[in-house]
Order: structure tokens, then C-alpha cells, then sequence
């Protein structure tokens, strides 16, 4: 009423002479906000937000079904990419790594130092080389005895982690042990251990490993280069990103095994590529079980649109007749439907929002697989399909609506 | 501003055109026109009627339900097209228009008063006036508020329908009609819902509307109407019976 009231006050301002008069009509723009208010600016808007209105529990439940639909596609897309997100944080370390060993036909037992060289410049610019000793042996501490594996390297720091702190970058002395075997043997840094005959100090031990290689610190003990000798046994490039892991195996196969095959390569890239196409197909799978729901809500909307259209036949009828042309009608009907679609999508974006965030308050899942990109894609998707499926429904009933004769829906 | 200061910017505006009614062609004509429906068995609706609405003219049609009186109400209009016969709107043959170019036309030059107002019930009063034109450039807002100050209405520019008496809707629906200073209005049973004294008010208005140099053809069963016309036709089973003024002719 508030506004009206200005609104009258405006009017009542205009000024009375004839020629001052005509020069407001000359310029329609000058007042005119003020005498009809904001709805002329933008009519099509105006028309169908005022229509919506009217009925508005009609409009709020057709926009509630959309809200629904968009809520479960939201956070079951959500869901999914927490999902995958999580598992990739799982198995990460396992899509890294390229081992590399000598080949069972050829019958040798360690890699000749050409060929660690050749892997050397494969790796470069794509990750770091780590050439390992690796044997089984006996150790004894404290007076019981253990069977671990035993490794040889100078950078355990690249594979392993400490369970305290970080490893030593360069390991030159002493044992770094495993944590089952420093538990076992009831190890601390500090400990006398006994390896074949020779008496060394823990410096360090590792924590469980957490990915899924073969090559795992937890029942090893890791010395420096220097107490082997000969050839390393394998080869571990631990790449940048599984890509380089791919690139690096491809490289080394294509390198090293010309003609016969030399090295093994166990590369887990590709396994970990099928595990989230997996995780991909899933998501898909829970969005399309998502959109059912808005099958359903575009539907109701279609349902809504054809019932209030069938209603309003007359006022169509009337606004055809004054002069008003068809897409213009068609446009305020499709904005009434595309309305319906965005607010039932803002509030189905809210609630899912809401959802998500309830269930990263009661679940270990961690903030970082929530909040990324792909998630606010699908906020913000959400609203755009909603306003898309409504838009699709309102089609039909809006053109059928807009294309009566005027003087067949002036007669009722 | 009063409603009669306005009256007499719209007197100096459309001044020109009261003095050279003759001289100008007829706001509408009707050229034997003839209008069927198709169907199992084919109906006339009009047969032949020839019809011209000068400038300035006040005429009321007459004839029992189904002779064919809203058929003609649409074909000045530009509702509907004849199956035969040719309509002229202010001397341009408007018959073969395509439907874009009809409601162009209808926007421009035709005002249209319904029998029951036909008012859209979610806009107030001045934003119904301002309906025809609120898709097209430069609407008129103040033309709206001076129009409904003009029929009385200038204390309810922003009252919604629902607001509103019969006999007001009723001259809303008149302000809308001259949003676009049209060359022909057209009325349905204008006084059909109301009241004998709002009827006659409605029908003074008319005959300002007249003196304005707009062609005026109501449709009606009221005797009150036939009274403040220049002319009343009458329609019999779709044709044309010339009545000469006032009640004459008038039966139903």
C-alpha cells in the first residue's frame, strides 16, 4: 500500500498544463516508472510472477515437486563424488608407482646398471627413480628373532612415511624399521638390531603403509645402498600423477623389451583408471535414479500449466484480442512454468546444500571431497535442469494456450 | 491535473479530425460480407451485409440471439475473417491480413469493451489500461492515469479488479479500450452488467467518445443503447435490416 500511495502522490505531481503535459508523453520513460510501477519494465516477468501468485499453494506444491526432484539428483550427485573422491584419496598412492624387476624368462636376478640408467631418463621430468635391494632375511633384537623383508635404499623418504615425523632424505646410516617389526621385536629408535651378522641402530621407524603396493614398509627394514652390493633387485619410479605412471611404463616396455622381455613392469594406473570409471558409471547411475523424481515433478508442472491455462482461457483470449501477439503470450506462460522450475531448484539447491553438510557433521568424510568444484556444479546444475524440466513441461500447455483464436477463448 | 483539463488536451489533439469526419474514410465497412461455419450442415452466420461506420458514429446493432450479431462484432474487430466479402478498417482493406498484421492492426486501431470487462484480475486498473500496449515500446502510462481520470477513476488507479464495482471494471475496461486512440470501438452488451443509471453514464461516455471522431458499434439488447446511437442496425438471421434513429427498428 505503501507504494501506491507514492505512487498516487506522483500522479497528482504531474503538471497541469496542456503543453508540459505533452512533452511527459513525448518522453514515456521520464515518469512512468513511477505510475505503473516496475511491472512494465519487465511485463513478461510481471505477468507470470502476478499469475503464479495467485494461486499460490497450486504454484508451491508444482515448485515443491521440482525442489524434491532436484534434491535427490543434487545430493545423490553429491554423494557420488564424495564417493569417488574419497576412494581416489584411498588408492591414490597405488596408481603412482612403476616396479620395475628383472624378468622370470630371462633368469636374471637383479637389474644391470645400464638399464637403471635407461630408467633413469624415462623417469625424468615425470617422477623420481628409486633403485632397491631387496632380500628376505632373519633379524634379532632384544633376543627374539624375526623374519622381515629386507630393503636397500638411500632415499627410503620417497616411498615410505615416518610414523614421526618425515623419513630422512638421505638415509646413510643405521636401520629404519617397519611398524610391525618394531613392535614385534619391541623396537624404539635408539635399539640395537641384529641383520646378518651385522649390529646396526634404529634411526627411524615407518609408519603402515596405507596404499596397496607390493612393495610395503610395515614388516621391512630398510639400510642404506652402501651395506649391499652388486646390482639393485628392482626399480620403483614413483611418478607425479597415474598418467606419468602410464607414460613411464609404456617408455620403459617400449625400452627395455625390444626383443625379449627383460623387466617386469607392474604399473596400477590403469587399475585404479577402471575403478573410477566404475565410480563414474555409479554416479551416473544415482543422478539417473535422481531424475525420475523430476520426471515426475515435470509432469506435475505440465499438469499445473494445463489446468491454469485452461482456466485463463478468457484472459488469454483478451490479451490476443487487444493486440497483444502470440509469442508474447507464449513467452509469459513459459515464464510462469520457468519460474516454478528456478524456484523449486533454488529451494531444492538449499535443502540439498543443507543435506550435505548434515551428513559431512555426522560422517568421517572430509571437507575437501565436499567442497570442490564438481559438487557446485551440481548445485548449480540442479537450478538450471530444474528450470529446464519446467520449461520442457510448460511448452505444450503454453503453446496450445497462446495459439486459441481469440475468438474462440473470448466465447468461453 | 483534472479529469477536464485532460478532456480538453484530448478536444485540441483530436480537433483536427472532428472538423474533416467527412472528408475521411469511414472508421469500418463492411463490403458484402458474408461469414459461414462450416460444420456437418454449413451455418451462415452473415449473409451479404453491407455495413459503414462513419467517424464520429454512434451505432447500435440490434437482432435476436443467433442472427449473427457477435459474428459481425468479431469480423469488425478482426477477430475472425469472412468466408466472403471484404473489411475495410479506416479505408485500408484489412480482409487478407495475416494474423500478425491483424492484431497489429487491432493493437492500433480497434478499442474493444467487453460484456463482462474482461479485465485481468491480477493488475490494478491503470496496469489493465496500459495492457494492450505494455509489450511495445514506449507504453503510456500517463495516457492510462489520464484516461481513467477522464471515465472517474482517478482515485482507483491502483485498485485490482476485485476492488471494484461493476460499473467501474466497466469503465476501466472503456479507458483500455482508448489506450490506443483507436479508430473503432467496439462494445459487447456494454451495458449488459449494470445498473440503468451506470448503463447511462457508460453510454454519455460513449458519446464523448464520438464527438472525438471515433466510430463507435455497440452490440446490444438494450432499448438505453439504442436511444444514445446515431443509428441502429438491426440483424435478422444474418442480414441487414437499416433502422434510422434511435429506437426504430428495434425488436427482439
Amino acid at each position: 500500500m505503501d507504494n501506491s500511495e507514492r505512487e498516487r502522490v506522483e500522479v497528482m505531481d504531474l503538471p497541469p498544463e496542456g503543453e508540459a503535459q505533452s512533452t511527459a508523453y513525448a518522453t514515456p520513460d521520464s515518469d512512468q516508472g513511477g505510475l505503473t510501477g516496475w511491472i512494465w519494465r519487465l511485463p513478461t516477468v510481471a505477468l507470470a510472477w502476478r499469475n503464479l501468485r495467485r494461486n499460490r499453494l497450486r504454484s508451491g506444491l508444482a515448485a515443491l515437486g521440482i525442489a524434491i526432484g532436484i534434491f535427490t539428483v543434487v545430493v545423490l550427485g553429491v554423494f557420488g563424488t564424495v564417493l569417488q573422491l574419497s576412494a581416489a584419496d584411498e588408492l591414490g598412492g597405488i596408481g603412482n608407482q612403476v616396479i620395475v624387476s628383472p624378468a622370470e624368462e630371462v633368469e636374471a636376478e637383479s637389474l644391470a646398471t645400464r638399464d637403471i640408467q635407461e630408467l633413469e631418463r624415462i623417469a625424468s621430468g615425470r617422477g623420481e627413480l628409486v633403485p632397491l635391494y631387496s632380500d628376505n632375511v632373519v633379524v634379532d633384537a632384544s633376543g627374539e628373532s624375526a623374519a622381515v623383508q629386507l630393503y636397500g635404499t638411500n632415499t627410503p623418504g620417497l616411498l615410505f612415511d615416518a610414523a614421526d615425523g618425515e623419513l630422512p632424505v638421505q638415509h646413510r646410516e643405521g636401520a629404519i624399521v617397519g611398524s610391525s617389526v618394531a613392535s614385534n621385536l619391541d623396537l624404539q629408535i635408539g635399539s640395537p638390531l641384529v641383520v646378518g651378522g651385522d649390529q646396526y641402530r634404529v634411526v627411524d621407524i615407518a609408519a603402515a603403509g596405507e596404499d596397496i603396493t607390493p612393495v610395503q614398509p610395515d614388516n621391512a627394514v630398510i639400510l642404506p645402498e652402501r651395506e649391499f652390493s652388486g646390482e639393485f633387485d628392482q626399480a620403483i619410479i614413483v611418478a607425479n600423477s597415474p598418467a606419468a605412471a602410464t607414460a613411464v611404463a609404456e617408455e620403459t616396455d617400449a625400452t627395455l623389451n625390444v626383443r625379449v622381455e627383460r623387466v617386469d613392469i607392474f604399473e596400477l594406473s590403469e587399475i585404479l583408471e577402471t575403478i573410477d570409471e566404475f565410480f563414474t558409471l555409479l554416479n551416473q547411475f544415482l543422478i539417473g535414479l535422481g531424475s525420475v523424481s523430476l520426471v515426475v515433478a515435470g509432469v506435475s508442472i505440465f499438469n499445473l500449466m494445463l489446468m491454469s491455462t485452461n482456466e485463463r482461457r478468457g484472459e488469454i483470449g483478451v490479451m490476443r484480442a487487444v493486440g497483444i501477439h502470440k509469442p508474447a503470450v507464449l513467452k509469459v506462460l513459459l515464464a510462469e512454468a520457468t519460474m516454478l522450475g528456478l524456484l523449486g531448484g533454488i529451494i531444492g539447491a538449499f535443502l540439498s546444500g543443507v543435506a550435505v553438510m548434515a551428513l559431512w557433521a555426522v560422517s568421517p568424510i572430509g571437507l575437501d571431497v565436499v567442497f570442490v568444484p564438481r559438487n557446485g556444479a551440481f548445485l548449480l546444475g540442479g537450478i538450471l535442469f530444474g528450470m529446464l524440466v519446467a520449461l520442457v513441461s510448460g511448452l505444450y500447455p503454453a503453446w496450445k494456450a497462446a495459439s486459441e483464436r481469440p475468438v474462440e477463448a473470448l466465447r468461453g | 491535473m483534472t479529469a477536464q483539463e485532460d478532456t480538453q488536451r484530448t478536444d485540441t489533439q483530436s480537433g483536427g479530425t472532428v472538423s474533416s469526419h467527412s472528408e475521411s474514410p469511414p472508421a469500418a465497412e463492411l463490403l458484402g460480407v458474408t461469414k459461414q461455419y462450416a460444420g456437418a450442415e454449413t451455418v451462415t452466420a452473415l449473409d451479404s451485409v453491407d455495413l459503414s461506420i462513419a467517424r464520429g458514429e454512434f451505432v447500435a446493432v440490434v437482432g435476436p440471439s443467433g442472427s449473427g450479431k457477435s459474428t459481425m462484432l468479431n469480423l469488425l474487430g478482426l477477430l475472425d475473417v469472412p468466408t466472403q466479402g471484404t473489411v475495410r478498417l479506416a479505408g485500408t482493406d484489412v480482409t487478407d491480413l495475416s494474423e500478425e498484421a491483424l492484431t497489429d492492426a487491432r493493437r492500433e486501431r480497434i478499442g474493444f469493451v467487453f460484456q463482462d470487462f474482461h479485465l485481468l484480475p491480477t493488475l490494478t486498473a491503470v496496469e489493465n489500461v496500459t495492457l494492450p500496449t505494455a509489450f511495445e515500446p514506449g507504453q503510456d502510462g500517463p495516457r492510462a492515469v489520464s484516461l481513467l481520470q477522464r471515465v472517474g477513476l482517478g482515485d482507483r488507479l491502483h485498485h485490482t479488479p476485485d476492488e471494484l464495482s461493476g460499473g467501474q471494471k466497466q469503465r476501466v475496461a472503456i479507458a483500455r479500450s482508448l489506450i490506443n486512440e483507436p479508430a473503432l470501438l467496439l462494445a459487447d452488451e456494454p451495458t449488459g452488467n449494470l445498473d440503468r443509471d451506470t448503463g447511462t453514464n457508460i453510454l454519455e461516455e460513449f458519446a464523448q467518445i464520438c464527438e472525438r471522431g471515433v466510430g463507435v458499434v455497440a452490440v446490444t439488447h438494450d432499448e438505453l443503447v439504442t436511444e444514445y446511437a446515431d443509428r441502429t442496425v438491426r440483424l435478422v438471421d444474418g442480414q441487414l435490416r437499416e433502422g434510422t434513429r434511435g429506437g426504430d427498428g428495434f425488436a427482439t
